[in-house]
């Protein structure tokens, strides 16, 4: 029996042969629970949530909502009749009615639950007050999908699906919604799945996040271990925030670079002294230090408000690179040579 | 995977499924009977006028073709290109030539050029009694078909060449100004080229209208392929023939029309993107050229549009008895019931169809639907004569089987079996349409519907119908239009005692009494400039 909130088991998801996520299981715990599905464009995110939507059929393996089967290989609840909200990442507005009329729709679903939630509310913090009146093609793509996030959100339904829903939002806008998404997500008990290419957006939103590649649920945990205890190369690759450098273990917590020197810390699995593996590191891993006798040459540095993050090379041509505060005394130009601290120390050491 | 499909068969599969086979039957039914035994007459017409029928039918065809092609893409250019006085006016004006059916161009014609016709009178007038009658050119024969079709036909040509130079940009014409060329080096090389396929596409359905032709080609009594239908039918009451006839007709309109699509998907080729259009600056002419530019616009609206209706009109009035002894409202409401019922039936069951098209994405019934809208390029006297065929043979082979009274006098000779022939002939007309405006509303409209707790009925209900309003007012005028001016169909179909303008209008001319055909070819006319008028805008636009 069931206990999940939400219970996908064994379910290939298939729009077509090319569009494929096989065999994914995954479960929602709790009610109120967000999860997040990061992954690159194209690789089948939509289609999960078009099929948990019941917008797709399935062949095999079975979900579950609220221990109910909603969609098997021979079950297949409609869509109107399962509850479940999607806001699609285009326009999926009706043409023919303004963004309020719209928004009304959302609302008059599920009428007689209790609303948590005004029409009003919804449209000040989606900042959509000026547009309340205009027609879908009035309007800015970003405002459409404000729009449509809130005609789903009013909706109250059991389970809400968010596909990019804030992909065309302007920037200015962007975090103060995130926040203000959250609470009231949280607030109302709304479980809710966030499909997303953006990893801050769905390490911020999700208390969990799975990531999907090569037509795989390549992990599914929280944000803090997705992003520091990757389990696969293509993780790693996939969230492009380090690099995987060769490095021979040479005792209990520690391991040597040709370039790098020794490098301490505690390994996340155990590998036998002598082993050869590949050492992930991560900008944030080593520390800028100018008296250091360990030079690398800058090959480009990126000014990214809050800190610069220098790309160095290293004798073996490797481009490692590193993250310094923007507050820091001085800058380094590319060409000059650049310290890095030793002896190098990393909480988790995460190899393959 | 037999599984997979019968999962897609839901009430709406089934709807949409069942009325293209219904609107396919007259098709399959032309198809079916080629192998069928004929009478003797059969071997007569093959050896005899078998040869002149298809001499007549291409002789005309090839002449309507090339008068339509210079009316239309040189009315067309000059409106879209050029500003001069009254440009705007004809951009509209020259539309109105839709109104005019041929066979009451013809009778128009006729009654001017004749000897002692319009032309007579008015020279006598003029010039005082004189020998006009041998001066007077005369338009019969087929002369007077291939002018009398090619002026009531030649809209289509304007209307799809001007739509393709309106939306050309005006990048392409500085391109072509970049590279040298002249305004005459330009237009050949250049406007014409990139219009093609809307030209193609206008001569397209010119040709099949013009090889559908029966009112004028009866009128000026030369023996088509569609006149050979009709006699081998009325006359010699050879159904087998008839359908035989129709066999060989069919198969060169489907030629046709698999040219005409052909075309439009290049067509697709040429429309604009957002990116890339640039609004047209127009030239504006001064002087002679303006003057040239204006008389031949005038003369084109003159002669398609103002030339029939002053003619009708001159003849109401001289003839003032015709008029009072015709029963107009008799006339207008059969007229206005066909019009109604038609209406409604053919949006009603396009749209149910194209609902279940779209609900069920279903290749199969998208190829039997493309296949069964075919029918409008079917010229209405087969539809009706195959109709006729489809129902003799059911009722002879499954109705007498089971014991029932036939059921012929239900379907011929009634309103029923003339709105259903009706229906198979314009339902390419009311599909298209709303499959056009179909296609505008993403699917994720229709998900965000059923998400929203709608079933498939109400989201049809409270999503499709309203947003589609405008387009189903508009296939309704366009289906009024054609309704008001079919002949042969409602000819053939019609209930005794049951005419419309148009039928009146035949009846009256056949019996050699233009003038008295007069008054209802002159109501006819008027009715449906009304509904031209009302609808000009989105001709003009699309």
């Amino acid at each position: 029996m069931p206990k999940n909130f939400l219970e996908i088991e064994n379910v290939t998801f298939a729009a077509s042969d090319k569009n494929k996520v096989n065999n994914v299981s995954l479960n929602i715990e709790n009610e109120g629970d967000i999860i997040c599905l990061l992954g690159p464009s194209g690789i089948g995110k939509t289609t999960i949530l078009r099929t948990i939507a019941g917008l797709e059929k399935i062949q095999s393996g079975k979900i579950s909502l609220k221990n109910k089967t909603i969609s098997s290989k021979d079950v297949h609840v409609e869509p109107e009749n399962r509850n479940i909200s999607l806001a699609f990442q285009d326009n999926s507005l009706f043409p023919h009615y303004n963004v309020l009329q719209n928004i009304q729709f959302g609302a008059e679903r599920n009428k007689k639950k209790k609303k948590d939630l005004t029409i009003n509310e919804v449209i000040k913090f989606l900042h959509l007050d000026h547009v309340k009146d205009k027609f879908p093609h009035q309007i800015s793509s970003g405002e459409a999908q404000r729009a449509a996030l809130a005609r789903a959100l009013l909706s109250k339904p059991d389970l809400l699906l968010l596909d990019e829903p804030l992909s065309n939002v302007d920037q200015s806008f962007k975090e103060e919604i995130q926040v203000k998404l959250k609470q009231v997500l949280t607030d109302l008990k709304i479980t809710t799945i966030i499909v997303t290419h953006d990893s801050y957006e769905a390490f911020y939103l999700g208390s969990k996040c799975g990531i999907i590649l090569d037509s795989q649920l390549k992990q599914f945990d929280d944000p803090y271990n997705v992003y520091h205890f990757p389990n696969s190369v293509e993780v790693v690759n996939f969230l492009n925030r380090g690099i995987l450098v060769p490095a021979k273990v040479t005792g209990e917590n520690s391991l040597e670079n040709k370039d790098l020197g020794t490098i301490n810390g505690n390994f996340t699995k155990h590998y036998p002294k002598g082993s050869d593996v590949q050492l992930l590191l991560q900008p944030e891993d080593l520390e800028h230090d100018d008296q250091s006798n360990l030079k690398l040459e800058v090959v480009d540095r990126k000014f990214r408000g809050t800190n610069f993050i220098y790309t160095l090379k290293t004798g073996s041509n490797l481009l490692i690179p590193v993250f310094v505060h923007s507050h820091h005394m001085h800058q380094h130009e590319v060409d000059e040579k650049f310290g890095i601290k030793r002896p190098i120390n990393i909480d988790h050491i995460v190899c393959f | 995977m037999i599984s997979i499909y019968l999962r897609k068969i839901n009430i709406w599969y089934l709807s949409s499924f069942l009325i293209s086979i219904a609107v396919a039957i007259p098709i399959v039914t032309v198809f079916s009977s080629f192998f069928d035994s004929t009478s003797n007459y059969s071997d007569i017409i093959k050896n005899t006028f078998l040869y002149d029928y298809l001499l007549n039918s291409f002789s005309l065809l090839f002449g309507v073709l090339f008068l339509t092609f210079i009316i239309g893409v040189s009315s067309a250019y000059l409106v879209s290109f050029y500003k001069f006085t009254g440009s705007n006016f004809f951009k509209w004006a020259l539309i109105l030539s839709f109104a005019v059916p041929a066979y009451i161009y013809a009778y128009s014609l006729t009654a001017f050029f004749e000897n002692y016709g319009t032309a007579f009178t008015i020279l006598k007038n003029l010039f005082g009694e004189g020998d006009y009658n041998s001066k007077i050119p005369k338009f019969d024969g087929m002369i007077g078909a291939i002018v009398a079709i090619s002026f009531s036909l030649f809209g289509y040509v304007y209307v799809l060449t001007r739509a393709s130079f309106h939306y050309q940009s005006q990048n392409l014409i500085e391109l072509g100004k970049n590279l040298g060329f002249n305004k005459q080096k330009s237009f050949f090389k250049i406007i014409l080229p990139s219009a093609r396929p809307a030209i193609v596409a206008g001569l397209s359905l010119v040709a099949m209208e013009t090889l559908s032709d029966f009112g004028s080609v009866s009128f000026f009594g030369i023996s088509t392929l569609t006149t050979g239908i009709y006699n081998a039918w009325i006359s010699f009451d050879d159904l087998a023939l008839a359908n035989q006839l129709s066999f060989y007709l069919l198969i060169f309109i489907l030629g046709l029309f698999v040219l005409e699509n052909l075309s439009r998907k290049k067509a697709q080729y040429h429309s604009p993107t957002r990116g890339g259009f640039k609004k047209k600056a127009l030239t504006t002419l001064h002087g002679y050229k303006a003057l040239l530019a204006f008389s031949f616009c005038f003369s084109i609206f003159f002669i398609s549009f103002l030339f029939p209706v002053l003619q009708m009109l001159y003849w109401t009035i001289i003839f003032p008895k015709h008029l009072i002894d015709l029963d107009l409202i008799s006339l207008f409401s059969n007229t206005i019931i066909l019009v109604f019922l038609s209406s409604f039936v053919l949006i009603s069951f396009a749209f149910i169809s194209n609902y279940g098209n779209r609900l069920s994405r279903s290749k199969f019934l998208e190829i039997l639907t493309t296949f069964s809208i075919s029918g409008y390029a079917i010229p209405g006297i087969i539809l009706a004569v195959a109709f006729i065929t489809f129902i003799s043979w059911f009722d002879k082979n499954i109705v007498s089987f089971f014991d029932i009274k036939n059921i012929k006098s239900i379907f011929i000779g009634s309103i029923l079996g003339l709105v259903i022939v009706y229906f198979i002939r314009f339902y390419s007309l009311a599909s298209n349409g709303i499959k056009s405006g179909y296609l505008k509303i993403s699917y994720s409209i229709d998900e965000s519907a059923y998400l929203l707790g709608y079933s498939k009925f109400k989201t049809f209900k409270n999503i499709h119908i309203p947003y589609l309003k405008n387009s189903i007012l508009l296939i309704g005028i366009l289906i009024s239009i054609e309704v008001i001016k079919e002949l042969p169909i409602t000819l053939i179909m019609r209930p005794f005692n049951f005419e419309t303008f148009a039928t009146q209008a035949y009846i009256y001319a056949s019996q050699d009494l233009l003038e008295a055909a007069a008054a209802p070819s002159l109501f006819l006319i008027l009715i449906a400039s009304f509904f031209i008028l009302i609808t000009s805008r989105y001709i003009l636009k699309d």
